[in-house]
């Protein structure tokens, strides 16, 4: 089991300045802030559960010659499953779905998600599609899976098993959604 | 050029490349317009939520695209669309097969129907209602410019009178 923001910084250290990042809402957005606050191309949600998977699965759409990077975590990708089949059918080669999976709604008390039980978001993964799958329980598999799925052809799916610690959120963290998306979009470039 | 056609030039003229959708019929009559046309592509959901958020991946992008399903679909999306493209203002053009009005003969389909007017008022998502022939060109226009113009979702609605009802 890893630490989420170990292997956010970790993620964050093999990124370069162009690959736009996704973060859905609560501990993986905070994580990333963490990892790096002064990064323009981080899309951070504030609500909306379940949708960043489906805002990434667009970006790669409309930007097929451009990595892009989705931190989402185990139950937002449950409140909106159907997007792993939509994602797995389209299939964008430029995709890189990292699940964050701490088995439980960390920030409203601990309750636990479906993936405390039997639950399988990587078997989910394989069975709608994905070609590239990774199941990662510790940070050097997490650092050897995201190395393989920045540089080869995905799309991949890597389910992260991390420790339930909530994240720290920092006072200048990103607030206004409209800041996040102005910050966000200018600098996608060609 | 009947209404469908229409829709299709007009979203054509403005750019709109990717169409993210759940099929019903009336978006079929698009469907198979855009199925045959090398300037759209075409991306099925499996749930009209997706849609949301896949469009506003789009724009993010550079790109412009729309989610085009029917009334239900809307109903599956209010958190969405009232969480990220309202407040992070990001466009999202919805066109949607209007069930459960004029004609409709499954009772199911009436409350989503008869609510979805009040629900984008409440909103305050501009909604404009396709009903005849010659009004089509200049209500397709008028809604993708207010939803540009205002980067929020605006909705297209493609009504019986139009498009004729289910038997």
């Amino acid at each position: 089991m890893m630490d989420m923001l170990a292997a956010t910084e970790a993620l964050a250290r093999r990124l370069t300045d162009d690959v736009p990042v996704v973060a859905s809402l609560g501990n993986p957005g905070l994580n990333l802030y963490n990892a790096q606050p002064g990064r323009a191309r981080n899309f951070y949600f504030r609500n909306a559960m379940g949708a960043a998977c489906s805002l990434a699965l667009g970006l790669a759409t409309a930007r097929p010659g451009q990595r892009v990077v989705l931190l989402d975590g185990d139950g937002s990708l449950l409140m909106n499953l159907s997007s792993l089949a939509s994602e797995g059918w389209r299939g964008p080669r430029n995709l890189v779905h990292v699940c964050w999976d701490n088995r439980m709604y960390e920030m409203t008390g601990k309750q636990p998600t479906a993936t405390a039980g039997p639950a399988d978001l990587a078997a989910m993964a394989e069975g709608a599609g994905f070609p590239h799958v990774a199941r990662v329980e510790t940070l050097a598999a997490f650092e050897s899976a995201i190395e393989r799925a920045l540089a080869e052809e995905g799309p991949w799916f890597i389910l992260a098993l991390v420790t339930g610690e909530r994240a720290r959120r920092d006072p200048d963290g990103p607030k206004s959604p409209t800041a996040i998306r102005h910050r966000f979009q200018p600098e996608l470039g060609g | 050029m009947d209404w469908p056609h229409t829709i299709v030039s007009v979203l054509k003229q403005y750019q709109v490349k990717h169409v993210n959708y759940l099929p019903d019929a009336m978006g079929e009559r698009l469907l198979k317009l855009m199925r045959e046309d090398p300037d759209f592509d075409l991306l099925p959901l499996a749930r009209e939520e997706e849609g949301v958020g896949v469009v506003c991946g789009q724009s993010l992008g550079g790109k412009r695209g729309v989610l085009l399903c029917p009334t239900s679909g809307i109903g599956n999306s209010l958190n969405a669309l009232a969480s990220l493209p309202i407040p992070y203002r990001i466009p999202v053009p919805m066109i949607i097969g209007f069930r459960g009005d004029l004609g409709e003969f499954n009772s199911t389909q009436v409350m989503m129907g008869q609510a979805l007017p009040d629900i984008f008022r409440a909103m305050r998502i501009p909604f404009y209602e396709l009903k005849r022939e010659d009004e089509v060109a200049v209500l397709t226009e008028g809604f993708l410019r207010i939803c540009y113009a205002t980067e929020s979702p605006a909705a297209l609605l493609i009504t019986t009178q139009l498009a004729g009802w289910k038997e």
